[in-house]
């Protein structure tokens, strides 16, 4: 298994998968046992694409969903970090309200989005508003627990340097507050890309999960599966984004070996 | 600075008494070492004497003054027992922070981080992170930290009972130089009887929990000392045989 990069073997199992799933659906001159009606064979799905992206409409969709994840990832992060800070900081205000944000939290937070598409319409912002509240709940929890597990003993070691309020922020509390933070980077994209598909299912005029919706409605099938394919390599690249940056971040940490 | 400590008991919110009635006086410059058995109050009682007991889980009796007086802005230093490096910084970044925070100016800082690095013999090792070196070299960085902002005394819990025979002398050696060229007053917990000998000018022996002090003695070993050599002196031999007898019953002793 050492002798095959990382990246030329995971391409040959994603190749596998397609050829399998290819097979099933009567590619490669073999007898379908899925009906491609019901599941569309991989090849017409990656045609379907090239359609789309000529028509134009690609662009445009994916141009739509992204700017409604980043918007919502980054307008979630900061609420989260900010409220997180905050009660995290204030302990009364934090047992005050805990109870109401408990409430929230088990709340499935795409049930929101039938609620936010009466409340700010189906354009880009009754998205953005789902995806940032997917996001804000795992940031602040993150942030609210980073605070109250900060190592009491650094607290202690920077006390007796001399260190003030300010300093022990500085060198103790926010550098553990980020690493929580930064450990819930990868969940929190691919929650902001939920929630804005998930927003344009419900209610929208555009977007990937608008078209998918559209498409399945149509019975096309190959345009449905096209989309969702889409999505996966977006989900894809941004998950590796935000690792790349969550290892870069947290080059301090030890990792630990699971499987060698 | 001097530590003046009067009649202090400990006694956490929880029931146990860890301290009684303990009164010691480290002039400006000593070097004491406080030497008793495992639970008697040694972290404690370092504690208390940095300002970092909670008083809302432990009540304490008497009275501790640096320099005669309350230790507001007295620059103290603490080797704490466990490791409390800061595992998001550098080595070279750890020895920082005490600098950063007292503030002293950029490039002697550097200079000085390149002379306490060399000091302890971690050249190559500055931009390693905390996890990637091993137990003992952490331990000579959280030493050299605190030697980094020049405390004006320094409070040791153990600081080498983490490392290996060899590299436990060398810092040794290492402590003795610092202090005798700088002469800052250092209150050493340890439980090893040869190495309180080897660097205190006094030992403190406390008894059993709830610790109190049983007995201090002079240790009037010629300086400069050599850890390597000391053992082998008769002078050496004689106290550690009179202070052991002593030691020896406290550690039998179940605790109360
Ligand atoms: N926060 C705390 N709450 C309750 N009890 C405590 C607390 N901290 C310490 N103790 C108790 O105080 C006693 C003394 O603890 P301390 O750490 O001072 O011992 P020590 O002499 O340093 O021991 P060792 O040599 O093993 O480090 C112990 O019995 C411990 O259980
Ligand atoms: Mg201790």
């Amino acid at each position: 298994m050492r002798t095959l990069s990382l990246v030329s073997r995971r391409l040959a199992f994603v190749g596998a998968l397609l050829l399998l799933w290819e097979a099933l659906t009567g590619g490669l001159g073999l007898p379908a046992i899925l009906d491609p009606i019901i599941v569309a064979r991989p090849s017409a799905a990656l045609q379907e694409i090239a359609r789309y992206s000529a028509s134009g409409l690609l662009v445009k969709d994916v141009t739509v969903t992204l700017q409604e994840a980043t918007i919502g990832l980054l307008l979630g992060i900061g609420g989260g970090v900010v409220f997180g800070l905050l009660l995290g900081y204030l302990r009364p205000l934090a047992e005050t309200v805990e109870p109401v944000l408990v409430a929230f939290n088990s709340l499935p937070r795409i049930a929101l989005a039938p609620v936010l598409i009466i409340a700010f319409g189906l354009g880009i912002a009754s998205k953005i508003f789902l995806s940032l509240f997917t996001v804000f709940f795992v940031i602040f929890f993150n942030t609210y627990l980073g605070i109250r597990s900060v190592d009491p003993e650094l607290v202690k070691a920077l006390r007796v340097m001399g260190g003030d309020r300010w300093d022990l922020a500085r060198y103790v509390v926010l550098p553990s507050v980020f690493a929580w933070i930064f450990a819930a980077l990868r969940t929190s994209v691919s929650f902001a890309l939920s929630g804005a598909v998930v927003g344009e299912f419900v209610g929208s005029t555009s977007g990937l999960g608008y078209r998918m919706v559209i498409s399945a409605g149509l019975l096309d099938t190959n345009r449905t599966y096209a989309i969702l394919l889409l999505l996966m390599a977006i989900a894809v690249v941004l998950v590796e984004i935000a690792k790349r940056v969550e290892d870069r971040l947290l080059r301090w940490r030890p990792t630990a070996i699971l499987a060698s | 600075m001097r530590i003046s400590i009067e009649g202090v008991g400990i006694q956490f919110r929880k029931g146990v008494k860890v301290l009684d009635d303990v009164s010691l006086e480290v002039a400006t410059g000593d070097f004491v070492a406080l030497l008793g058995p495992s639970g008697c109050g040694k972290s404690t009682l370092l504690n208390a004497v940095a300002g970092l007991l909670d008083p809302a889980e432990c009540a304490m009796l008497g009275r501790i003054a640096l320099d005669g007086g309350a230790r507001n802005g007295t620059r103290l230093g603490y080797v704490f027992q466990r490791d409390t490096l800061l595992p998001w910084r550098t080595l070279a970044e750890n020895i920082h922070v005490g600098m950063e925070i007292h503030a002293v100016p950029v490039a002697h800082r550097e200079q000085r981080t390149r002379e306490l690095i060399a000091l302890v013999g971690l050249d190559g090792f500055e931009h390693y992170y905390p996890h990637q070196v091993s137990g003992g070299m952490r331990q000579r960085v959280q030493l050299v930290r605190t030697l980094a902002y020049e405390p004006e005394a320094i409070l040791m819990d153990e600081p080498f009972g983490a490392l290996d025979a060899q590299n436990r002398m060398l810092l040794q050696a290492e402590l003795l130089r610092i202090w005798e060229r700088r002469r800052t007053t250092i209150l050493f917990v340890t439980h090893d009887l040869a190495e309180a000998i080897t660097l205190a000018q006094r030992v403190v022996v406390l008894s059993k929990r709830p610790g109190r002090v049983k007995r201090i003695y002079d240790i009037p070993l010629p300086s400069p000392r050599d850890p390597f050599e000391m053992r082998a002196s008769p002078a050496f031999a004689e106290l550690e045989t009179r202070i052991w007898k002593d030691l020896r019953d406290e550690f039998r002793a179940v605790p109360a």
